[in-house]
């Protein structure tokens, strides 16, 4: 077969071999379960064409029946359908079907098809794996027609509209010529979202050769995920690591490089699209589909988020303003009692473990309820693993009525000092900064604050209800009511750029 | 075995009869805080200063504010209201004017969306709104709005700037309304196309297994390509803001439908299972959308 460059994505069915690197990572992470649903699932009628498992017919006449061979080959898909639907419903190891798949129903080979459907389900099943970066698909103004492209009638569209077949076509179009690349996008059931993962395949040619072939090269990820929300202008990208695994700057680059795609193929004739950063990083897609996602969560955050379920609006026909029943969970009460929207109701029993807290201790929950609202709870799966803030705020003078903790005598030197290596941080003030800083009275040193963990913002609600920090005084940003990752702080607010915040 | 299945189901059916029970008590609770002139006839026997703290005085006052604003919030669709940020460092100390939209279908109140807005006071004393924090979907045009009612003055802030609160709740209501208006039409659809309405198992995202949506058709589709009988719809589905509907039959005909904002389609692209264009279906199904799968039909 000639090997001439091409000028085609790579197909669904283009098979690896068992033994390649990626299927071997893929696979050997899924659960039994995860598993034998996905071979379930590539048995199905309509996949088939692109799953082609090893069936007894495809056994060459000339080659010697093996004796050793462990795995009969199947007659049939719906004899193997049977086998794994028998397989579902045992106990029993990993290993087994891990084994089944790879040694014995798919030995010649592992299609690209069969390995991103793994690495979805992969992400299904670990939403924490990897690391999103929100952005937000904004409409680059135009310049002749501003005034109608804001205007809101009985049929405009505020959002980029979004259809599947369209983009992917649009998206390939815009790689193709820059690389090869392998491209799934399904949306899922379980959450309001679409995912794309396009398998990066660095090479002039798409035949099924070459894509064997590259094992050899670099360690670096192979595959980009991007995830749509559904309904919203968001985006979320990222870069499919395994743990352990360093981005190179060829991963990173070729990240950038389908990033750059995408509004390219969002735009249409007079709407174009760009990506803008939204200042928001995380590990978890549950918290990302809070803070920017399609429901009415993205600006109600932190002690706002009363906002958004019902403990601050009760439907407009209820009227009963005492506490309903004892049995009540704990955390609405308090809640509701923070807020001074409802008062405990008279004579209400107290609980035996509330007695035995102090009534300072108390006091501090309900201010930690008041300022938290029923966001920031330890098992609420929305943990954001990092929190960064610059402080923009002119140094407290010696007369202020802060007291600054600690030796602050060597701040100075060591700000001076760029000791700092690697890339710049998204921290690092912009020339534009430094001359509004400059301008102001009074002594801005560069101080940045983060907050690492599994969950900042329930840690620090933790700290709040511990008496550690003071829930009064507590500035609006350790709430996590900004919704952002990284932001520079002005006035005690996080900086925004105006507009209504979270769309 | 047996001892402990009845013992099961009767602490389960007094827990029942006891929730029952809590939820009247309730109820008759509120019903006698609402009653007229409670304050002033529990006040006069015990002749003593009325104190604030009295709880059975807070309890009146709580059910009667409660009352209030309910009425306001089910006659007016849009109401206002004071709330204070904790945050120390909030501009104005705090004052913030929410606006709250309620939703109302059929006779129930189905959601109830917040708008929370600050001001800041410009040099001529005049003040500037802007959207602090809100609970709109963002499907809903909410920046365009502001932009339109709600501007702000420039960096400068020399330019005087109309703001139309009112007419930005009015407005805001009508996209709340008619996108919950377009979700229930496109609801009715599918329960008259005899689609089961697809619940999704939020449940326990979990145990779902295979979550690929694609692959949930497949055996309707599989088996429907063979029989000769006339084809049905598999499938309505619509995006979240309900704009773009998207029908499948059975027989690999698609119809793809952009809905404008009071629910009409108004542009319609129907496609033979070959995939050429079936300009005549196209035709019908142009209209409300609420008979569309009547007109489908037809």
């Amino acid at each position: 077969m000639a090997t001439a460059p091409d000028n085609k994505n790579v197909p669904h069915s283009h098979r690896l071999p068992t033994t390649h690197r990626e299927v071997q990572r893929t696979f050997t992470k899924l659960s039994r379960q995860s598993l034998v649903s996905l071979a379930q699932q590539w048995l199905s009628k309509k996949n088939r064409d692109f799953c082609k498992p090893y069936l007894l017919s495809d056994r060459n006449d000339a080659e010697d029946e093996d004796d050793e061979e462990i795995y009969e080959p199947a007659q049939s898909y719906e004899e193997l359908q049977e086998t794994y639907r028998e397989l579902a419903t045992r106990k029993g190891g990993r290993r087994e079907v891990l084994d089944r798949i790879l040694e014995g129903d798919w030995r010649t080979g592992i299609s690209m098809y069969q390995l991103a459907t793994a690495e979805i389900q992969y992400l299904l099943d670990h939403p924490n794996a990897l690391r999103w970066t929100a952005k937000r698909l904004t409409k680059i103004a135009n310049v002749r027609s501003a005034v109608t492209d804001m205007e809101v009638t009985n049929d405009s569209d505020h959002l980029p509209r979004f259809q599947a077949q369209t983009f992917m076509s649009n998206l390939a179009r815009e790689l193709t010529p820059l690389m090869k690349a392998h491209y799934l996008m399904t949306r899922i059931k379980t959450s309001p979202m679409t995912i794309l993962r396009v398998y990066i395949h660095d090479s002039p040619y798409s035949t099924e050769s070459s894509l064997a072939a590259d094992t050899s090269s670099t360690d670096s990820a192979k595959a980009v995920f991007f995830v749509w929300p559904n309904g919203s202008p968001f985006v979320y990208s990222s870069l499919a690591t395994l743990t352990g695994q360093v981005v190179g700057d060829d991963g990173r680059h070729l990240r950038d490089m389908v990033q750059q795609a995408i509004p390219k193929a969002f735009s249409r004739p007079s709407a174009r699209y760009q990506l803008t950063s939204t200042n928001f990083t995380t590990k978890s897609l549950d918290a990302l589909l809070t803070y920017r996602g399609p429901g009415k969560s993205n600006a109600a955050t932190g002690g706002w988020s009363i906002f958004q379920d019902h403990s601050f609006s009760q439907n407009a026909l209820d009227f009963i303003t005492t506490q309903r029943g004892d049995g009540r969970d704990k955390v609405g009460a308090e809640k509701n009692t923070s807020n001074g929207v409802t008062k405990p109701g008279p004579g209400r029993p107290k609980r035996v473990a509330e007695s035995t807290e102090t009534p300072e201790a108390k006091r501090r929950k309900a201010v930690a309820a008041g300022r938290f609202g029923t966001s920031a709870q330890a098992d609420d799966g929305q943990g954001l693993e990092r929190f960064e803030v610059r402080i923009d705020d002119s140094f407290p003078s010696a007369e202020g009525r802060e007291t600054v903790e600690g030796d602050t005598s060597n701040l100075e030197a060591r700000t001076n000092t760029k000791t700092k290596k690697g890339r710049p941080s998204l921290l690092d003030r912009t020339a534009e900064d430094l001359e509004q800083i400059q301008s102001e009275e009074g002594w801005v040193p560069n101080v940045r604050v983060s907050f690492q963990g599994t969950h900042v913002f329930a840690g620090i609600r933790q700290l709040v209800e511990e008496g550690l920090v003071d829930g009064e005084k507590m500035p609006g940003w350790m709430t996590g009511e900004a919704g952002v990752t990284i932001g520079a702080v002005k006035e005690g607010r996080i900086r925004s750029k105006g507009g209504v915040p979270g769309i | 075995m047996a001892t402990i299945d009845n013992l099961d189901a009767d602490i389960a059916s007094l827990q029942a009869r006891l929730a029952t029970l809590h939820a009247h008590r309730t109820n008759l609770t509120s019903v006698l805080l609402s009653q007229p002139h409670l304050s002033t006839r529990l006040q006069a026997p015990a002749s003593k200063p009325s104190s604030n703290t009295d709880p059975a005085l807070l309890a009146i006052t709580q059910q009667s504010t409660r009352n209030h604003s309910n009425i306001h919030r089910a006659c007016a669709g849009v109401t206002a209201y004071k709330v204070r940020d904790p945050d120390p460092h909030a501009i104005n100390d705090g004052a913030i004017l929410g606006v709250s939209i309620d939703v109302a279908l059929s006779g129930k109140f189905i959601e109830t969306y917040h708008a929370l807005l600050n001001w800041v006071e410009s040099n001529n004393g005049s003040k500037t709104l802007r959207i602090h924090k809100h609970t709109i979907p963002p499907c809903i045009p909410l920046q365009a709005l502001a932009n339109k009612y709600l501007p702000t003055a420039g960096k400068n802030g020399d330019e005087e700037v109309q703001q139309d609160l009112v007419r930005f709740g009015r407005s805001l209501r009508k996209e709340l309304v008619s996108w919950h208006l377009r979700v229930r039409a496109i609801d009715a659809l599918r329960k008259e196309a005899n689609l089961t309405a697809p619940k999704p198992e939020y449940t326990e995202p979990h145990k779902v297994l295979n979550a690929f949506t694609s692959d949930d058709e497949d055996e309707a589709s599989s088996e429907a390509e063979e029989d000769d009988a006339p084809a049905r719809i598999l499938d309505i589905e619509a995006n979240t803001a309900a704009r773009q509907v998207m029908v499948t039959w059975s027989d690999r005909r698609t119809a793809m439908l952009s809905v404008s904002k009071d629910g009409r389609v108004e542009k319609a692209v129907c496609k033979m299972r070959d995939g050429a264009r079936d300009a005549e279906m196209s035709r019908k199904a142009l209209g409300p959308i609420g008979g569309l799968v009547k007109r489908l039909k037809a």
